[in-house]
């Protein structure tokens, strides 16, 4: 699976159907600090993804 | 695993899972959901009245971007409500600039009448050449010469309420940094009452929205751009603050709103401000508790 980092770096996982939420805290990623895409579309982290699918994980910059 | 994710609405697949109550709501509820909240906010806080003129804060970043736009559909069923756009330009090179692009660009869409004040007109300098000696302490500047820009900005527009996009997110970590600085003045004053005759009251409307939720609004809306951080963005505190309340809101749901309720609660036990007429800086004239006001305080006008 595609999944593009807050940094804009793109990684390559293969992984297992999983809920989102495990996946971003297998990267050390506080859910409720990001926004996450699957396929170009939001989603809650709860929705299950697989691994031909993609993941965008988009953070907010402080200030605004 | 059983979890339709479904609008609870329309069926459609869902873009946001939201608590209390719980709900799941596809991208135009979502929206829909969120400007209610705010326009319920609004009526029951008496945020805004008819016949208003309301400054709204522009800066062109993710809430003043939100604001703007939801201010916007809130006048359309409040007719007598007029807006008005104000971009403070502080005068920071290679950031502000973007910013007042992305500003313009709300404006052209919104058709709100729009306004550009800067530090150097103001208070005779950008930011850059007021803390070039002194950049440590550009956040806490930057911020008491924007307070006073949106004040001049009111009186200058003849304004009755100044908006701000200041969200939930925001108030809680400010209710955290009050506390961990033992500062219970800031923890309890309410500039949303004004001062009769001194200052223009300060709404916040997004208060009842989370920084995720407004990002993924505007996202929602098509107007989401990421713009460059502010290069004196170094308050510790607040990251530090913003850190742990994360922590404890994805462990704790509903945490950011029960900071945020427990400060309401007190500011209705306590008096927010002093009895009897403030008093005025001897410097400039402007609303002070002491002396000299902070503006003339960072601007070394008392030296």
């Amino acid at each position: 699976m595609k999944i593009t980092l807050p940094d804009k770096i793109i990684i390559e996982r293969k992984i297992q159907p999983s809920v989102i939420r495990d996946i971003l805290k297998s990267l050390d990623i506080n859910p409720s600090s990001v926004i996450v895409a699957k396929n170009g579309n939001i989603v809650p982290d709860d929705v299950i993804i697989e691994d031909a699918d993609e993941l965008k994980i988009i953070a907010f910059a402080h200030g605004g | 695993m059983d979890n339709p994710n479904l609008c609870g609405i329309c069926g459609k697949p869902a873009a946001v899972r939201l608590d209390n109550p719980q709900r799941r709501l596809c991208a135009d509820h979502f929206m829909k959901d969120a400007e209610e909240r705010v326009f319920k906010a609004i009526d029951a806080e008496n945020l805004i009245n008819d016949g208003d003129r309301v400054l709204v804060g522009l800066s062109g970043g993710k809430d003043s971007t939100a604001l703007i736009l939801i201010l916007s559909e809130y006048v359309k069923s409040h007719p007598d409500v007029k807006l008005i756009a104000v971009t403070i330009d502080e005068g920071i090179a290679e950031y502000r600039e973007d910013t007042i692009k992305a500003a313009e660009r709300l404006v052209e869409h919104t058709g709100v009448e729009h306004k550009v004040i800067s530090f150097t007109e103001l208070f005779g300098d950008t930011l850059d050449r007021l803390v070039a000696d002194r950049k440590n302490l550009a956040c806490s500047i930057c911020g008491v010469l924007r307070r006073r820009s949106l004040t001049e900005a009111a009186r200058r527009y003849s304004a009755d309420r100044i908006a701000t996009g200041h969200n939930l997110d925001d108030e809680a970590q400010s209710v955290l940094m009050n506390m961990l600085r033992g500062d219970r003045p800031s923890l309890i004053q309410d500039t949303s009452l004004g001062y009769e005759g001194h200052f223009v009251p300060r709404i916040k409307p997004l208060a009842v929205l989370s920084e995720k939720e407004i990002v993924t609004y505007i996202m929602l809306k098509g107007f989401y751009t990421p713009l460059p951080e502010c290069p004196y963005a170094t308050t510790a505190l607040r990251m530090d603050a913003r850190k742990i309340i994360g922590i404890l809101e994805e462990k704790y749901p509903g945490t950011k709103l029960n900071i945020v309720k427990f400060r309401n609660g007190i500011r209705e036990h306590v008096p927010c401000m002093p009895k009897g007429k403030p008093g005025t800086c001897r410097i400039c004239g402007e609303l002070t508790s002491g002396d000299v006001c902070m503006v003339c305080k960072v601007l070394n006008r008392d030296r």
